[in-house]
């Protein structure tokens, strides 16, 4: 693998459970989540009063009155204040390029101690005027004269009034993620089937580890909830293969895409502690793995050369190429199911020998996963994906699993909105 | 070239004043005849458009900015809007043969020869040709000549120009040839290829490229001016349909051509379906349809230099 001066390790994560969208956290704010997310994470590891090196993280639906989201947050937790906090963001890869670059600084020296995290929320999305109306209100700002001033305001006409909710469309194509992400489905020839399959082994997964007490130390109860809510643990095939298709729905008869195997959209907040070993050492805390490596990826996607989601496929190879590492060296593999669809064609195009061979320049494939080890304790079918929030999520689950096998390697893959993606690689300890 | 007759940029809103009433003369005294053929073109200069004018065209397409460095040269249909006034003083000249009103965009092909920017003086020659029989009426030609202000257009060359357009028109129910010339056309099958984007169009999309455009045909205008105009209700120009399609598409330094065709025209509010497909490194080609019925809105093409 790459040498690096030292390791980043990942020390523990904590997370709020996910709830579907207008649910148990309707009145809920991305601040007042993030922070509780942060505070049982300062909690279970006994921050209290500590300076860390920084704190990163956003959320992919902001307002702008949260121009310094996670430092408000980071104030509103018994950190030391002088722990600097800033807000980054790349859509649902947000929370994964936090983590992946606090995890760069403290392998280079620069800090010691991180978190790095995400939240977003629908329920309590920015709703926006629409620009005209704004255009008028600003040149009434700028008026100089009462005169002024009213002449821009009787500008203001009924339809300008009409506010804006923030979509998932694309703004370059105008269709949502959804209906992307059936174009490519259906170019990969991913069967309904694989899809429903996909989804109940979510649940089915994610149900388990709950049951096991998994998450116990991964996740904290928040207004009410205890796990996540979108959980289906009854899910089943029987069930899924009665629902009608949402996306592609003019594709007829090969429409795929249902409610059940594409994710809801979910409120949520995650956090994930870092550090350098020498700082866990000195705290006393735990090393459950080292987070080695990551790599970013975007497609050309506007005229549909490549599918929306498609960026992992070609980060994974370029970022395998430079570890030198190929998918038999990983014991598990994170796949963020955006939607069923989307894992099942990252993962056909890196089974196909043409598609390895012509578009990622690769003498063979990368090869086949393993169904057992894709996803173990289940992912955002199940879960539910609050866009910023699932890095967070994702790491923190891999590294525990990764605990106490030293040496054992994991893989992560999230896509992103702008056609753009991350993939990481940890190992265990 | 036969001598342009000069005239003043008219103002869009008097043309179609008079588009209008010549419109209810010709029900009073309905059969049309086949006058002489416009053969001088009309020359305006244009002060060139403007900065704001830009900006709002950008908004209106959700475009790329301009900034007056790494983007200024203006899009094809910007210069369409420009070339518009004059085109439309040549078409409501009273020898003008087709009543403006009603007046169908069947296509649209133009060279984008040189980059044109914001402040740019212009002159713009329009002139009419190829009146051909159509079965549902009579189809024209508008072209349009943009040159730099001060040149001689009569002596001008093709290297001296900086856009050209031909605009074919279908004056519907108008009858100049005999009915039996026009062959009947045949439907052709549409099969929709695999989408790339998908337009929403509000029901005031047209009024929206309206007041960017100074297009205010009302037929695009509401539902009732479209009901009055023969369509289900308002539809969308036929120019914005071209706006978008090329939109974050045209090279900045010019050379490009391309061209539209439109089919069933696209109501509002309403959704299209687009398709952009690479035919080689040099060009693109386009198709607009409803994602609902699967009719054929339009189909387009882009060369680059």
């Amino acid at each position: 693998m790459a040498e690096t001066p030292r390791d980043a390790v990942i020390i523990g994560g904590n997370r709020i459970p996910f709830a579907r969208a207008h649910g148990a956290y309707a009145k809920a704010s991305n601040q007042a989540m993030l922070t509780s997310a942060l505070n049982g994470l300062v909690a279970r590891y006994g921050l209290q009063g500590e300076q860390l090196g920084a704190v990163s993280g956003g959320a992919v639906l902001k307002h702008s009155k949260n121009f310094n989201l996670v430092r408000e947050s980071a104030l509103g937790t018994p950190l030391d204040p002088r722990t600097p906090a800033y807000d980054v963001q790349m859509a649902c890869a947000t929370g994964t390029e936090a983590i992946g670059s606090l995890a760069n600084k403290i392998k280079l020296g620069q800090i010691d101690s991180a978190i790095g995290g995400g939240v977003d929320s629908i329920s309590d999305a920015p709703i926006v005027v629409s620009d005209e109306l704004r255009a008028i209100l600003m040149e009434a700002t700028r008026a100089k004269s009462a005169g002024q001033r009213l002449k821009a305001l009787a500008k203001i006409r009924p339809g300008h009034l009409a506010p804006q909710a923030p979509g998932t469309g694309e703004p370059r194509t105008g269709l949502s993620m959804g209906e992307h992400m059936a174009i490519t489905a259906d170019k990969w020839g991913i069967s309904r089937q694989e899809q429903d399959e996909l989804a109940v082994a979510s649940h089915k997964n994610l149900a388990a580890a709950y049951e096991s007490g998994f998450f116990d130390d991964l996740v904290s109860p928040f207004k009410g909830l205890n796990a996540d809510n979108n959980l289906r643990a009854d899910s089943s095939m029987e069930k899924l293969t009665k629902l009608s298709p949402v996306f592609g729905k003019d594709l007829g008869e090969n429409a795929t895409m249902t409610a059940a195997n594409s994710t809801p959209l979910t409120d949520g907040a995650s956090a994930v502690l870092l550090g350098s070993e020498e700082w866990a050492d000195a705290h006393d805390l735990p090393k459950l793995a080292n987070f080695v490596d990551y790599e970013q990826g975007a497609v050309d996607f506007v005229d549909g050369a490549e599918g929306l989601l498609m960026a992992p496929t070609y980060a994974a190879a370029r970022m395998l190429k430079r570890n030198g590492l190929t998918f038999e060296d990983f014991e598990y593999f994170e796949i963020h199911e955006a939607f069923a669809s989307t894992v099942l064609a990252q993962m056909k195009a890196w089974e196909s020998a043409d598609f390895c061979r012509d578009v990622l320049g690769l003498d063979q494939p990368l090869g086949s996963i393993d169904r057992s080890k894709l996803n173990v304790h289940g992912s955002s079918l199940a879960a539910g994906h609050p866009f910023a929030a699932t890095g967070g999520r994702i790491v923190a689950t891999l590294a525990k699993l990764l605990h106490g096998k030293p040496g054992k390697l994991g893989f992560i893959s999230v896509c992103a909105a702008g056609g753009q993606g991350i993939t990481a690689i940890i190992e265990g300890r | 070239m036969s001598d342009p007759i000069r005239i003043p940029l008219p103002k869009l809103k008097h043309l179609y004043q008079k588009a209008v009433l010549s419109a209810a003369r010709a029900k009073l005294s309905p059969g049309g005849s086949l006058k002489a053929l416009p053969e001088r073109p009309v020359l305006a200069e244009h002060p060139g458009l403007t900065e704001d004018q830009a900006e709002q065209y950008r908004r209106l397409v959700a475009g790329e900015s301009f900034d007056g460095s790494h983007r200024r040269s203006l899009p094809s249909v910007m210069l369409h809007i420009a070339g518009f006034p004059v085109q439309m003083a040549l078409m409501s000249r009273d020898d003008f043969p087709l009543p403006l009103m009603g007046m169908v965009h069947l296509s649209n092909e133009v060279n984008h020869h040189q980059s044109v920017h914001a402040g740019t003086p212009l002159q713009i020659l329009a002139r009419a040709e190829n009146f051909a029989s159509h079965r549902r009426g009579t189809q024209v030609d508008i072209v349009l000549e943009f040159y730099p202000k001060g040149l001689d257009v009569k002596t001008a060359g093709p290297q001296d120009q900086l856009y050209t357009s031909r605009s074919r028109y279908l004056g519907l129910g108008t009858y100049l040839y005999s009915k039996t010339e026009a062959a009947t056309q045949v439907r052709q099958e549409f099969t929709p290829p695999s989408k790339t984007g998908v337009w929403t169009l509000g029901a005031d999309a047209g009024r929206q490229y309206a007041a960017v455009s100074g297009d205010y045909n009302p037929i695009h205008l509401s539902t009732l001016t479209g009901k009055a105009l023969g369509q289900k209700g308002a539809i969308v120009h036929g120019m914005y349909l071209a706006a978008r399609m090329l939109e974050g598409r045209e090279p900045e330094s010019a050379g490009h051509s391309w061209k539209i065709s439109f089919d069933a025209p696209v109501g509002l509010p309403g959704k299209v379906a687009f398709s952009a497909q690479q035919v080689n490194e040099k060009s693109q080609r386009f198709v607009g349809w409803n994602p609902r019925t699967v009719r054929r809105h339009f189909t387009g093409e882009l060369t680059l230099p």
